[in-house]
C-alpha cells in the first residue's frame, strides 16, 4: 500500500491541472441551448446556403448580423410545416416577436471586433468559427482570447496596436 | 493602421462662444457618465472636453473668454512614461491612447497631466433607466477604477479608415470628425491630418495667431489654438 499515497497525489495533481486548463480555456466549446433548435448543417450542407445569406452584414459591417424572423419566414412560410421547431419560428413570425437567440461567440466589452476588414483580408469564416456546416448546434471551436487574436495578427502581418481593438 | 496619418486639431478661440455643445456631444458620443452637481463640487466631473471660462478686464468693461480644453494628444506626453503597466502609449497615428483593460488605476498619469485632461472612474457609473439604449455600442463603457480621456473619437477614425481602406484610398480631408468638431456651430474646432500638407488643419497651424497650451513644458501638443484678437485691444 506504499504506492497509494503517491498515486493519489498524482491523481489529485491531474485533476487540479485539468480543472485549471479547463477554467482558463474561456468559452471554448460553448454551445448554449438556443430557443429554437436551429441546425446549421441542414441549412448549409442540406440547402446549400452561403453564410452571408443569413449573416448579411458580415462583409460590410462590424457584426455579422443575426437574421430577423422575417428573413426566416422567406422560406419557412412554406417550408417545413408541422416541424415543432419551425412552428416556433412561424409563431414568432405571426406574433411579430423576435427570437431571443443566445450569442455563442462572446467577447469582453472592452474588445471591438469587426467582421468586414477580416473578410476583406481573406480570412474565411471557418478560420474562427470552424466547420459550422457540420454543426447541429452552433459551438465555439476557437479560443478567441487575446493571445489567439494576436498570434494570428502577427502571422499575417496585421496591426498589433492595442488601440486597434481596445478603445 | 498606417503611417499616413497624424491627427491634430485646431481650436480657433476667436470663434468659440462658450456654448458647450462640444461638451454635450462628447459626453453622448463617448458614453461619459452624466456629471452631477455633486461631482463638480467634489471636483470629479467626467468631461473629456470642457470650456474653461476666464474674465478679462474690470467692471463694467468686462469680457468673458472661453477656452475649449481637451486632451492635447501630446507628442511628448507626460502621462505616458509614468504608467507602470504601459496602459497609455503613443500609437503610430500620433494619438495618445488609453487601453482600458490594461489600466490598473494608479492615477499617476492624471497627476502628471498639466492640462487636467484625464479622468478617473471613482465609482461604477449608473445611467438613468430611460437612457439604457442611449449608450454608443462602439465605445467601451468604462468600469470603476480605471483612467479615461479624450480619444479624438478613435472609433470614428477606425471606422472611416476601414471604409477608405476597403475602397483602396486614404481618407480625404474632413471625411472624419470627432463628435465635438462635428457639433461645433461656429466651426471653432477643426480636425484633420497634420501629415497631409493640403489639409485644413495643416494650413491653419501656419496662422500667425497660433499657439500651444503650456508650450514651455515641451509636451508638443497635437492641439493648436488660434488666439483671439481684439481690434485695437489686447489679444487673449
Amino acid at each position: 500500500m506504499r504506492w497509494l499515497l503517491p498515486a493519489l497525489g498524482v491523481v489529485i495533481v491531474f485533476v487540479l491541472l485539468g480543472g485549471a486548463i479547463f477554467g482558463l480555456s474561456g468559452r471554448l466549446g460553448a454551445a448554449p441551448e438556443q430557443p429554437v433548435a436551429f441546425p446549421h448543417d441542414v441549412h448549409v450542407k442540406g440547402v446549400g446556403l452561403d453564410c452571408t445569406f443569413c449573416h448579411r452584414t458580415a462583409t460590410t459591417g462590424d457584426a455579422a448580423g443575426i437574421p430577423s424572423v422575417e428573413q426566416c419566414m422567406f422560406c419557412h412560410r412554406v417550408v417545413g410545416q408541422g416541424n415543432p421547431e419551425i412552428e416556433k419560428v412561424r409563431q414568432a413570425g405571426q406574433n411579430q416577436s423576435p427570437i431571443d437567440w443566445i450569442k455563442v461567440h462572446r467577447l469582453p466589452d472592452s474588445v471591438h471586433f469587426t467582421h468586414a476588414p477580416h473578410i476583406r483580408a481573406g480570412v474565411a469564416c471557418a478560420t474562427c468559427h470552424g466547420q459550422v456546416e457540420g454543426m447541429k448546434q452552433a459551438r465555439q471551436v476557437r479560443d478567441l482570447r487575446m493571445g489567439d487574436c494576436v498570434s494570428c495578427h502577427r502571422q499575417n502581418n496585421a496591426t498589433t496596436d492595442c488601440a486597434a481593438c481596445h478603445y | 493602421m498606417s503611417e499616413e496619418y497624424k491627427w491634430g486639431m485646431v481650436v480657433d478661440v476667436d470663434r468659440c462662444t462658450g456654448c458647450q455643445a462640444c461638451v454635450v456631444a462628447c459626453q453622448v458620443e463617448n458614453n461619459a457618465p452624466l456629471s452631477s452637481e455633486e461631482s463638480f463640487q467634489r471636483r470629479r466631473p467626467m468631461q473629456w472636453i470642457r470650456i474653461e471660462r476666464y474674465w478679462e478686464g474690470e467692471y463694467p468693461h468686462i469680457k468673458a473668454r472661453f477656452l475649449p480644453l481637451l486632451c492635447q494628444q501630446c507628442g511628448n506626453a507626460p502621462c505616458e512614461p509614468v504608467c507602470p503597466v504601459y496602459a497609455t502609449y503613443h500609437n503610430r497615428e500620433g494619438l495618445n491612447v488609453q487601453i482600458y483593460p490594461r489600466c490598473i488605476g494608479t492615477r499617476f498619469c492624471a497627476n502628471n497631466c498639466p492640462y487636467n485632461a484625464r479622468f478617473f472612474n471613482w465609482v461604477e457609473h449608473q445611467w438613468p433607466p430611460v437612457m439604457a439604449n442611449y449608450l454608443n455600442p462602439h465605445v467601451t463603457v468604462r468600469p470603476r477604477g480605471i483612467m479615461e480621456k479624450c480619444t479624438f473619437c478613435i472609433h470614428r477614425l477606425h471606422r472611416a479608415q476601414r471604409q477608405a481602406k476597403g475602397e483602396g484610398r486614404v481618407l480625404r480631408d474632413g471625411e472624419v470628425q470627432p463628435a465635438c468638431v462635428q457639433t461645433c456651430p461656429t466651426n471653432a474646432l477643426v480636425f484633420g491630418n497634420l501629415k497631409d500638407p493640403n489639409s485644413r488643419v495643416s494650413s491653419m497651424v501656419q496662422d500667425e495667431r497660433h499657439y500651444r497650451l503650456l508650450e514651455e513644458l515641451g509636451t508638443e501638443p497635437s492641439v493648436v489654438y488660434l488666439k483671439k484678437v481684439v481690434p485695437g485691444g489686447r489679444a487673449s
